[in-house]
């Protein structure tokens, strides 16, 4: 009995996950004209989290400005996505601005809770080729 | 009873996972950063702490399953700061480690020694095999500015960054 059960804890415990594709996204005209966009899609299984931070980079890691889209968002680039939900998002950008942006990443925005333990800020980011 | 929790810790197992195959057969490429093991901090004595398990501490351990090989880098820091209320008015100084904890296949077994260093605290891994790799972030934090002052009370905030970024 107590073998299955701490065999069910240890074949549980890996819940809490991060996840956005496509790794290598692609620009797509949008109906406005000089502006493109690009699809992505994130998942959420990290019981701690529930707001992740986009942000669209250079080469050099240098912001790119952009506006995010999706129910759900803020003006501050913040998606919210509950414990085990999964959300589509659309990044639209400047037709000049997506000539070099190079990465976009999603990162999760943790909350200190006082319990003495190292939080983790995990950060997936998709490249464009 | 017994089957019943085997079978549910299969399922949840199955699907926490990583499942890289799509509906139709395909693989699409994706990183999935997990956070296997939390980490906790252990306080040896009044101006330590340390994630190691001889003090009381767990090392944190996070999980990147990749579908596919040669997609992402997987860049692993160990904390270098506090984020502190109130704030610490000496300096801590940090000293850590991040290694590889387990691999799923052997042949990932050269990650560790190919790794590279972007920054003192972070190390970077090319994710050249498809599978699932566990690291570990060791950290030390010592407060008092190299006088071993005590801790002063409050709430500390430490973070580890896992990031899987495309190749």
């Amino acid at each position: 009995m107590y073998r299955s059960v701490i065999l069910s804890i240890l074949l549980c415990s890996n819940v809490l996950a991060h996840e956005m594709t496509p790794t290598y996204p692609k620009w797509q005209v949008t109906y406005i004209e000089g502006v493109q966009k690009a699809t992505m899609k994130m998942v959420n299984r990290r019981v701690d989290v529930e707001w992740y931070e986009i942000s669209v980079f250079d080469e050099s890691w240098k912001p790119i400005p952009f506006v995010l889209h999706s129910t759900g968002t803020t003006s501050y680039k913040l998606l919210k996505i509950d414990y085990l939900g999964h959300r589509k998002f659309d990044v639209y950008i400047n037709e000049k601005d997506s000539e070099r942006a190079e990465y976009l990443c999603s990162t999760s925005k943790i909350r200190g809770d006082d319990s003495n333990k190292p939080m983790i800020e995990s950060k997936i980011c998709s490249r464009f080729k | 009873m017994k089957k019943l929790l085997i079978a549910l810790s299969l399922i949840f197992g199955v699907t926490s996972a990583y499942a890289g195959t799509n509906i139709d057969g395909s693989v699409q490429s994706r990183c999935t950063v997990e956070t296997d093991t939390p980490g906790t901090y252990g306080n040896p004595n009044a101006y330590t702490l340390t994630t190691l398990p001889a003090s009381s501490g767990q090392v944190p351990i996070v999980r990147f399953d990749v579908s596919l090989a040669n997609a992402y880098y997987a860049q692993i820091s160990y904390p270098t700061s506090f984020s502190s209320s109130p704030s610490l008015g000496d300096s801590t100084t940090w000293t850590g480690a991040v290694t590889i904890a387990q691999t799923s296949s052997s042949d990932m077994s050269g990650y560790q020694a190919a790794s590279t260093t972007p920054s003192t605290s972070m190390r970077q891994y090319a994710l050249t095999v498809a599978g699932t790799t566990w690291f570990a972030a060791t950290s030390i934090a010592t407060y008092g500015g190299g006088q071993n002052k005590a801790f002063p009370g409050g709430s500390y905030s430490a973070v580890v960054v896992a990031q899987c970024i495309a190749q």
